[in-house]
C-alpha cells in the first residue's frame, strides 16, 4: 500500500472530488456519485431514478446517443451505471493514456438531452427490465419484503418502479426530477489507481463549474417500529425462500463496523453460522446475512433459500441463529475480521474496488476512508463493540417474509 | 513473462511475479470435470470437488475451513467442464500455508462417509433452482443439445447422476484423477518463482501418478430448433454456432469480431436489439473456447410479443457483419478488447487464472503483450476471413418461454 495519494478538493459551484493516486495500477477508474434513488422519488414517479440513469447514455447537447456509445467504445471504456434506493453511480475503468477523454465525456454525460424518441424507445427496455425481474423469484422476494418492511419509509421504494409507473412517467416529469435532484453539490466526482490529480481537477473546473448549484434535500428518519409477517406467493417456482429483516444501523452509525463483523459471523458464504448449520447440512442451497447500512436508517437482514419441504425448519434455524447474535467465540470473531481486511486489501488492488468504497464513504460521511484506516476499524472490533451495537439495535424484534410456490 | 517449468513428479508450475502487489493468488487445475464423468455418475465430480474439502490432513471439515479463514485465505473449489480447479487469494506472506492445505485437499482428503449426503442434498437443491433461472436455464438446455456427448453435460450434473453417486464412486475417482501428470498449479502475486518451486517441492513433491487424458471431441450435432415451454414473463432465445477454438489462426479475428457485435455498448446486437428498438434489457453474443472447440453463443431475453421481432433482428445482425465492416468500427472493437485486457487482469487472481487457463487449452501461456499483439493484427480482411469460415448462416436455437417461436 505504499505510493498511495489521496487527495480531495471542492468547486465553489459545491462539486467535490475525491481522488485516491496509486502508480502502481495499471488503470484507472473514474465515476460521479449522485447521492439520489427510488427514495427520493415521489409515489408517481416510481422508478424514475433508475429509468434516468439509463437516460444518461441516451445523448446531451454535444453528442446524440449513438456517438456518445461509440465514443467510450473508441477509447476502450469499460463503463456502467447502477442505481439504488439511495445512490446512482455512473462509473467507468479506462486505461490510463484515455482517461482525460472519459472524464470529459462522462461530465458531458450527466447533463443529458432527455430527448423525447430515446426516452420513448428506452421505456420499451425499462420494461423488458422489469418483465425480466419478474422472472427471478429471489429478486421478486427481497424487493417486495423490503418495500413492506420499511412501510411508509421511503428505503424500501422499488428501485425498478412497476410497468404502470413507468408507462405513466413523462419525459417532463423525468426533466424535473432530474433538477430537482441532480445539483453538483449532490454529488460527488471520484478517482482512482493510475491518474493524474491535477489535470483531473482541472478538467472538472473546466466540464463541470458552469453546472448550477441548487439545494437538495432527503429527509432522514428511523423507521417506525413494528413486525411484519408476508408470505408472497409465485407460480412455477421451485426452490422457496425466507427472509428476516430487523431493524440495524445506519451508515452514519459508529456501530457500522461492528455490525459488519457481526454479519459476517452469522452469515458470511464461507464458515459462518448459518453456513454450518445451513449449507453444510445440506438444508439449504443458498444462506446468508448482511447489514444493510442506509442514510440515517438501516437494516441487519439474513435470508435462505430452500426446498419447499424444508422451508418450515430452515426457517426455524435462521430464526434461532439471528435471535442468538452473541452466541460466538473469539476464534469466530478474529477470523471474521481477518476475512474481512483480506478482502479490502484485495478489492483495494484494483482501482474499481477504491472507487466505490471512496465514493460511498464520502455521500455518507463527508469524509476519506483510507484502506489502512479501514483495516484498522475492523480490526479493533471486540466483543464488548459488538455487544454495545446489539445493545442500541438490538435485533430482536425480526420481521420474516418468505416466498413460496402458488 | 511468467516461469513455466515441470516438476520431477509431473506437476506443472506457472509463476508471475508481480513485485508491487501485496497479494497473492494461485489456481491448480487437475484433469477431470463433468466430462470425465461415468455415464451414469453425471454429477459425481461435483460432490468430489466439495468433499475433498471436508476435511483433510489432520483436520476435520470445520477445522479445514478456520484454517484458511484464520490466515485470511479465500478459497474455493470446483468441478468445472474439463477439471478440478483449487483457486484462492490471500496476502501474499501466507502462500506458505495456502500451498500446505492445498496439498491435503489434494493429497489427504478425509472422504468422509458423513458428508456425502448433505452434499448431495445441496447440489440437488442447486439443480433444481436452475427453473428459477430461465436464462441460464435456457443456456443449459442449448449446450445440452448442442454439443457432442460427453461435452454438451450440464455444470450442475444430472439428479440421477447425483443421486448414484457412492463413496466408493468418489474414492475410485480420486485414486484415478487426482494426479500430478497432467496437472498444473499458477501461481501469480508477490512472489519468487524460485519460492515458489521451493513450496511446491516441499508440499506436492511426493505426489505422483498420471492423470486421466481426456474424451476425444465428436462431431457436432445437426443444428435444429427446440424450445421448452415454461410459463413466464419473458421468452428466452439462445443461439449457439461454431468458431475458431483457441490456438486456430483465426482465435483472435474471433474474438475481435464478437466485439464487433456485443462489445460494451457499442456492438452491432446492443446498438440495433436494445438501442435503437427497445426490444430487450439483455442481448449479447459471447465467443468461448475450450481446448477442442470454440462456440459463439447468442442470447436473447424478451417478452413473448417482441420475441418475433428480437430473433429477426438478432440473425439479421449476424448474417449481415461479413463484407460490412468499416475501420472505425474495427478500431472500435479492438481498443475496446485491449483495455479490457488491461483492466481485467490488474489482479492478481485474474493472472493467476488466466495462466492456467492458457495452459489448459492451449499448452501455452500468453503474456499480455502477446495477447495485445493478437488483437492489433486483426483487420477487416481477417475479420471476414474468419465469418467466412465461421458464418452464422446455420446455428442450434431453443427457445423458452410460454410461446413458441417460428425460427428460420
Amino acid at each position: 500500500m505504499s505510493g498511495i495519494e489521496v487527495h480531495q478538493t471542492v468547486l465553489a459551484n459545491g462539486l467535490q472530488l475525491l481522488g485516491e493516486v496509486n502508480r502502481n495500477n495499471k488503470s484507472a477508474a473514474l465515476g460521479f456519485f449522485v447521492k439520489t434513488g427510488s427514495r427520493d422519488e415521489a409515489q408517481k414517479e416510481s422508478g424514475v431514478s433508475h429509468f434516468l440513469e439509463h437516460m444518461m447514455f441516451k445523448g446531451t447537447a454535444k453528442r446524440n446517443a449513438l456517438e456518445l456509445t461509440f465514443q467510450m467504445g473508441n477509447i476502450g471504456a469499460q463503463s456502467n451505471a447502477f442505481t439504488s434506493e439511495e445512490n446512482t453511480v455512473y462509473y467507468a475503468s479506462i486505461i490510463p493514456r484515455r482517461f482525460a477523454e472519459m472524464q470529459e465525456i462522462l461530465c458531458d454525460m450527466l447533463r443529458p438531452a432527455l430527448d423525447q424518441q430515446e426516452f420513448d424507445t428506452e421505456k420499451k427496455v425499462i420494461l423488458e427490465e422489469i418483465a425480466l425481474y419478474q422472472d427471478r423469484p429471489q429478486f421478486y422476494m427481497f424487493e417486495k419484503a423490503l418495500g413492506d418492511f420499511f412501510g411508509a419509509h421511503p428505503a424500501g421504494n422499488s428501485v425498478l418502479g412497476s410497468a404502470e409507473s413507468i408507462s405513466a412517467v413523462t419525459r417532463d416529469e423525468m426533466a424535473d426530477y432530474f433538477k430537482r435532484r441532480y445539483s453538483p453539490s449532490n454529488m460527488v466526482l471520484t478517482a482512482s489507481g493510475n491518474f493524474d490529480w491535477q489535470r483531473f481537477v482541472a478538467d472538472a473546473e473546466k466540464y463541470c463549474s458552469k453546472w448550477e448549484d441548487f439545494r437538495t434535500e432527503r429527509k432522514l428518519a428511523r423507521r417506525t417500529p413494528g413486525k411484519v409477517a408476508k408470505i408472497y406467493k409465485r407460480k412455477n417456482v421451485k426452490q422457496t425462500h425466507v427472509l428476516m429483516l430487523a431493524d440495524g444501523c445506519g451508515a452514519q452509525d459508529e456501530e457500522r463496523f461492528a455490525m459488519t463483523v457481526l454479519s459476517t459471523i452469522i452469515g458470511d458464504s464461507s464458515g459462518s453460522r448459518l453456513y454450518w448449520e445451513l449449507i453444510d447440512s445440506g438444508l439449504a442451497d443458498g444462506a446468508g446475512s448482511d447489514s444493510d447500512e442506509k442514510d440515517g436508517v438501516g437494516c441487519f437482514m439474513a435470508y435462505a433459500s430452500t426446498e419447499p419441504e424444508k422451508l418450515d425448519r430452515v426457517a426455524e434455524i435462521l430464526r434461532r441463529i439471528v435471535s442468538t447474535p452473541l452466541e460466538f467465540s473469539e476464534g469466530d470473531l478474529e477470523r471474521a475480521r481477518t476475512k474481512l481486511c483480506a478482502r479490502i486489501v484485495l478489492s483495494g488492488e484494483l482501482p474499481l474496488g477504491r472507487l466505490m468504497a471512496l465514493g460511498n464513504e464520502w455521500n455518507y460521511n463527508r469524509r476519506i476512508h483510507s484502506l489502512r484506516e479501514v483495516m484498522e476499524r475492523i480490526k479493533s472490533v471486540s466483543r464488548t463493540d459488538i455487544e454495545n451495537a446489539v445493545k442500541r439495535y438490538p435485533l430482536r424484534d425480526w420481521s420474516e417474509f418468505r416466498l413460496v410456490p402458488e | 513473462m511468467p516461469s513455466i517449468e515441470k516438476l520431477a513428479n509431473g506437476l506443472t508450475l506457472i509463476v508471475e511475479e508481480i513485485p508491487h502487489s501485496e497479494s497473492a493468488a494461485y489456481e491448480l487445475s487437475i484433469p477431470g470435470g463433468m466430462v470425465l464423468d461415468p455415464e451414469d455418475r453425471i454429477g459425481a465430480c461435483l460432490i468430489l470437488a466439495e468433499l475433498n474439502a471436508r476435511g483433510a490432513g489432520n483436520l476435520d471439515s470445520k477445522q479445514l475451513s478456520n484454517a484458511f479463514e484464520e490466515a485470511g485465505i479465500r478459497h474455493a473449489e470446483s468441478a468445472d467442464h474439463d477439471r478440478f480447479a483449487l483457486r484462492g487469494s490471500l496476502l501474499a506472506e501466507k502462500l506458505p500455508r495456502a500451498l500446505e492445505l492445498v496439498s491435503w485437499i489434494v493429497l489427504q482428503p478425509a472422504h468422509d462417509p458423513d458428508e456425502i449426503e448433505s452434499i448431495q442434498n445441496v447440489l440437488l437443491q442447486e439443480l433444481g433452482s436452475l427453473v428459477d433461472h430461465p436464462a441460464q436455464r435456457a443456456l443449459v438446455e442449448l449446450g445440452k443439445r448442442y454439443y457432442p456427448a460427453p461435452f454438451g453435460r450440464p455444470s450442475l450434473g444430472t439428479e440421477e447422476g447425483i443421486r448414484a453417486t457412492t463413496l466408493q464412486d468418489l474414492k475410485s475417482q480420486w485414486t484415478q484423477k487426482f494426479k500430478p501428470e497432467g496437472a498444473v498449479l499458477s501461481v501469480a502475486g508477490k512472489v519468487t518463482s524460485a519460492e515458489v518451486r521451493k513450496l511446491a517441492e516441499q508440499y506436492f513433491g511426493e505426489w505422483s501418478g498420471k492423470g486421466p487424458c481426456l474424451p476425444e471431441f465428436g462431431k457436432l450435432p445437426p443444428h435444429r430448433a427446440f424450445h421448452v415451454p415454461f410459463d413466464s414473463a419473458q421468452l428466452q432465445i439462445a443461439l449457439a454456432y461454431p468458431s475458431a477454438r483457441f490456438g486456430d489462426p483465426d482465435y483472435y479475428a474471433a474474438k475481435v469480431t464478437t466485439g464487433l457485435l456485443s462489445g460494451g455498448m457499442f456492438g452491432r446486437l446492443f446498438i440495433e436489439v436494445r438501442e435503437k428498438r427497445g426490444l430487450c434489457y439483455s442481448v449479447y453474443a459471447r465467443h468461448g473456447s475450450t481446448r477442442n472447440y470454440g462456440t459463439v453463443t447468442v442470447y436473447a431475453g424478451t417478452t413473448a410479443e417482441r420475441a418475433h421481432e428480437t430473433f429477426e433482428v438478432t440473425v439479421k445482425e449476424l448474417r449481415g457483419l461479413k463484407g460490412t465492416v468499416t475501420e472505425e468500427e474495427l478500431d472500435r472493437a479492438k481498443a475496446n478488447l485491449s483495455a479490457a485486457l488491461v483492466i481485467g487482469e490488474e489482479s492478481t487472481a485474474s493472472r493467476a487464472s488466466s495462466n492456467a487457463f492458457d495452459w489448459w487449452i492451449g499448452g501455452t501461456v500468453r503474456t499480455l503483450d502477446e495477447i495485445q499483439a493478437g488483437i492489433d493484427a486483426v483487420t477487416v480482411a481477417s475479420v471476414d476471413r474468419y465469418l467466412e469460415r465461421f458464418p452464422a448462416n446455420s446455428f442450434m436455437s431453443l427457445t423458452l418461454g410460454s410461446r413458441e417461436l417460428a425460427l428460420s
